[in-house]
């Protein structure tokens, strides 16, 4: 039941507490469980209309966080469970990215761009929805063979391991002229990703992660993360329970390429590699990386925080002046607010909680100690 | 015969400038268990203190770029690294990271992202003729500058009080504090030392290829990463054969690899690091009485 | 009564929510032999790595010589004249015995007497010259636990502490040890040597604390606590006395 809290230090109190306290009819105690995902579907839901109350920028940029939530959940899903840093989910997000590129472009434009492609590839061309789930779905496939092997390592090596995969996914992607145009851009994409779809598919990524996170496999996986040996000696499997969660981390991050790429209308190699991954880490980390609330705080305080300061870089009009920083500042600024988290607020900004619908009972000893 | 020469020329010049910079990311892994992403940053703030000067006599602008490269390091360490010691690798490694892109959008800020020419040492631009085999004097002289700096170091580490200091507490970092090596000292010397690796790097990095640009140490540091893994983390000597293995590895895979797979070639040293971190974590150069690194 | 040595008062040492310490009082006397005996998990090593400075007291107060060892970094306890020989044999196995030897001095600024006090240890102890270009790692493991005695040693303490130094020995390598200790404090140096082999320690030592659940449940005179009705009974945890 430690789902309730990710701070699974407490994981047998809150046990007892959950039991003692559940004189409250089942039904409510259950909707409690849930309150987490309808709190966070229902900030989506509020956040996203702020994009139709500007000009096209902010609706652009609105969709952007989406987007971005889509990809922070996906590297959440591994790393949050099972607390071991991964580089890899950016290059999950490229291939979904040229997946759903290639199964949905228009196959004139592919005879143009991409003459060397297959036959039976060349003539494809499905659905956006279809085009997406097929993103999602060959990550995963990747992952699940990648990841059989990987998933004994934790730590650094595993930090190690999956940094060197997303640089071969970047050279192998960036290489394979014939399948993805290599270094040149691959344009004509159907930009259907607007503010609504954008929305829509944030939903549906933490709808997927927060179901996984109450599966008995994530419970199991978050106790191999907290003590590997312990877990070992009850008989709990840290590779399995890895893979799943590693197999279904790479399918949201898949699914967030394919977004992104529909977003862009553009796809280029480069926007898959160490600086988006900077940032999707930073926004996990920033929000605080043990929780699906921190993944989505993260993601809408640094994309808030950006956007402040493209604004300033623009610059405010003040009376005859416009006040303006000079451009790039805000690379550094968010380089510099990770920085300071890492230093002085390394559990985020959420400390790893999730959000939760209070009890209406007296407060327990927990909710209390949580207040402090 | 002769281009066989000089793809083993080639081969030692750039698995020396590996071999250089892994030793850099190596010493500060043995004394801190931090892998330093931030290494890159060293070497490409040198190379711009070195384009900064191009004008005046090579002493200024090299003592400027090491000078630089140094008091960057010592000063991420006293920032960044020093309130996380206590912290988890990774915890380490991501704010490695985020300090690499701090200054790497610092310096993008400053000087602009555009790559900029940049020629060092044009007396080495000749080429020597060795019994029939046209080698450039740069490769030679990056040869011969690895080799003395890497026997500076050794005479450092085996020959010096703060050598012995540094290996014990490469070793055991707890229990050489205990007999009072202080640790802040040790530190602060790896530090230096990696910066100064990392300037001699960027300097000649620089004169071979002929320009500076804002990525230019991230493109050594994610090759010499590998060489540091295949070597094995914080086990110095497998440090520097990594480096060079890497190096030669690199060159004999574009001169002898068929030209549709050449591009890939890095990826095949990447592949190897996957390996080498599944079934041989102590490097392929395992030290003796080493217990387990990674 | 002389001014003790080291002095430690109400000290409590928690472990997140697990207390390993509970107000703990002790103190050692200058060219005492003094054991802390008690059984696996009683928070001996809790106790000396309080003192070492390994661990963070929470509560409580510890004094040598009249200066308060808390909150001081790692590296300035052995400055202080207190040398510790973690449990575990803890050389430095890539290192040659002889920089193993040398590191055990980094405090001192007299090169030529610490070599010449390393060549009298190589003298007493021939095990440990013969190797010293061999690797620490490649001893076995009494001469292991030789090389860091002499290794603490090296630093001139005026205390010398020691945790569990029979531990994983054969008895006759275990009567090595001792006669070592015993040598030691003959040459002035204080020693504190925590022990689970109560046997052993009561035997050696003038003074003995016996620690169990965190706490001081016994202490006297090492030869009188042997034949104390309530010794066992403490050394389980039960009980409380104190022996004058």
């Amino acid at each position: 039941m430690s789902h309730r809290s990710a701070t699974p230090a407490s994981t047998p109190q809150a046990d007892l507490k959950g039991l003692s306290a559940s004189t409250a009819p089942v039904w409510r105690e259950e909707l409690r469980r849930l309150s987490p995902l309808f709190i966070l579907l229902g900030a989506i839901l509020l956040i996203a209309p702020l994009g139709m109350m500007g000009d096209i920028v902010l609706e652009r940029r609105v969709t952007l966080a989406l987007v971005n939530l889509v990809a922070v959940v996906g590297l959440y899903i591994f790393m949050g469970n099972s607390g071991i840093l991964t580089f890899s989910a950016v290059g999950f997000m490229a291939i979904g990215a040229y997946v759903s590129a290639l199964t949905t472009l228009n196959p004139m434009l592919k005879q143009t761009f991409l003459p060397n492609l297959p036959d039976w590839l060349n003539a494809l061309q499905i659905s956006p929805l279809a085009g997406t789930l097929a993103a999602g779905c060959v990550a995963a496939a990747v992952a699940a063979v990648v990841g059989w092997p990987l998933m004994r390592l934790s730590g650094i090596a595993a930090a190690i391991a999956t940094l060197s995969l997303l640089i071969i996914a970047y050279i192998g992607l960036g290489n394979w002229t014939s399948v993805t145009g290599g270094q040149t851009s691959l344009m004509g994409l159907n930009t259907w990703v607007k503010l609504w779809p954008a929305a829509i598919w944030a939903c549906v990524a933490v709808t997927i992660a927060f179901v996984y996170q109450e599966t008995r496999w994530a419970l199991a996986l978050r106790a191999t993360r907290e003590d590997e040996v312990a877990a070992r000696a009850s008989a709990l499997l840290p590779v399995p329970l890895r893979l799943i969660a590693f197999v279904i981390s790479a399918f949201v991050s898949g699914m967030a390429g394919a977004l992104y790429g529909h977003f862009l209308g553009t796809l280029r190699v480069e926007t898959f590699y160490l600086d988006s991954t900077f940032l999707f880490l930073t926004m996990l980390v920033v929000g605080g990386q043990r929780s699906l609330t921190g993944a989505v705080v993260g993601t809408f305080a640094i994309s808030l925080l950006a956007e402040l300061l493209r604004l300033l870089e623009v610059g405010i009009p003040m009376g005859p002046v416009a006040l303006s920083a000079p451009a790039g500042l805000g690379d550094v600024v968010l380089a510099g607010v990770m920085l300071a988290i890492l230093v002085f607020r390394p559990q985020g900004i959420t400390g790893g909680r999730e959000v939760i619908w209070p009890r209406r009972h007296a407060p327990t000893p927990k909710q209390k100690e949580e207040t402090q | 015969m002769g281009y066989v020469v000089q793809v083993i020329v080639d081969a030692l010049s750039l698995g020396g400038l590996y071999a250089l910079t892994a030793l850099g990311i190596g010493l500060i892994f043995s004394v801190m268990r931090l892998a330093n992403f931030a290494h890159a940053e060293f070497i490409t703030c040198a190379a711009y203190a070195l384009f900064a000067l191009s004008g005046h006599p090579l002493v200024m602008a090299v003592s400027a770029a090491v000078l630089v490269a140094v008091a960057l390091a010592v000063l991420t360490e006293r920032v960044a690294f020093r309130p996380l010691r206590a912290a988890d690798q990774a915890t380490m490694l991501i704010a490695s990271f985020a300090v690499s892109v701090l200054i790497q959008k610092l310096l993008i800020f400053a000087v602009g992202s555009r790559a900029k020419p940049l020629d060092p040492l044009p007396v080495l631009a000749e080429t020597l003729n060795v019994g029939g085999v046209q080698i450039g004097l740069l490769k030679i002289v990056t040869i011969v500058t690895c080799a003395i700096l890497l026997l500076a170091l050794l005479f450092l580490l085996k020959r010096t009080r703060l050598g012995l200091q540094m290996r014990a507490a490469a070793e055991d970092f707890t229990m050489s504090r205990l007999v009072g090596v202080r640790a802040d000292v040790v530190i602060a010397v790896a530090f230096v030392v990696s910066g100064v690796l990392a300037a001699a790097v960027a300097i000649l990095y620089a004169a071979q290829t002929g320009f500076v640009q804002p990525r230019l140490g991230v493109q050594i540091v994610i090759i010499a990463f590998v060489a540091t893994v295949i070597g094995g983390l914080g086990n110095l000597w497998g440090v520097v054969a990594g480096g060079l293995l890497v190096g030669m590895a690199s060159s004999f895979l574009q001169a002898f690899l068929p030209a549709d797979l050449r591009p890939f070639r890095e990826a095949i040293l990447f592949l190897a690091v996957i390996l080498v971190v599944l079934f041989r974590p102590n490097g392929l150069f395992p030290a003796r009485g080493l217990k387990e690194r990674v | 009564m002389t001014q003790a040595e080291l002095r430690v008062r109400d000290l409590t040492v928690r472990y997140g929510k697990v207390v390993a310490l509970r107000h703990v009082a002790m103190h050692i006397d200058p060219g005492e032999i003094v054991s802390i005996i008690g059984p696996n998990g009683a928070g001996k090593t809790t106790l000396l790595s309080a003192i070492a400075g390994l661990v963070p007291a929470t509560v409580g107060e510890i004094t040598y010589e009249q200066q308060s060892l808390l909150g001081a970094p790692l590296e300035r306890t052995v400055r202080c004249g207190i040398a510790m020989v973690p449990e575990g044999r803890h050389v430095f196995a890539g290192l040659t015995v002889l920089e193993n030897l040398q590191l055990g001095a980094t405090i001192r600024n007299d090169a030529s007497a610490v070599e010449a006090e390393i060549e009298e240890y190589f003298d007493q102890f021939p095990i440990l010259g013969e190797r010293r270009h061999g690797h620490a790692g490649l001893l076995s493991g009494g001469e292991q636990q030789m090389l860091v005695i002499v290794r603490a040693l090296l630093a001139q303490p005026r205390l010398l502490m020691l945790d569990e130094p029979s531990l994983g020995l054969a008895p006759r390598v275990t009567e090595q040890i001792y006669d070592i200790i015993r040598r030691v404090r003959d040459d002035g140096v204080t020693v504190l040597v925590v022990e689970q082999n109560a046997g052993r320690a009561l035997a050696a030592s003038d003074r003995t604390y016996v620690i169990s659940g965190g706490e001081i449940r016994l202490t006297g005179p090492s030869t009188e606590l042997e034949k104390h009705p309530g010794f066992e009974a403490a050394y389980f945890g039960l009980g409380e006395g104190v022996i004058e």
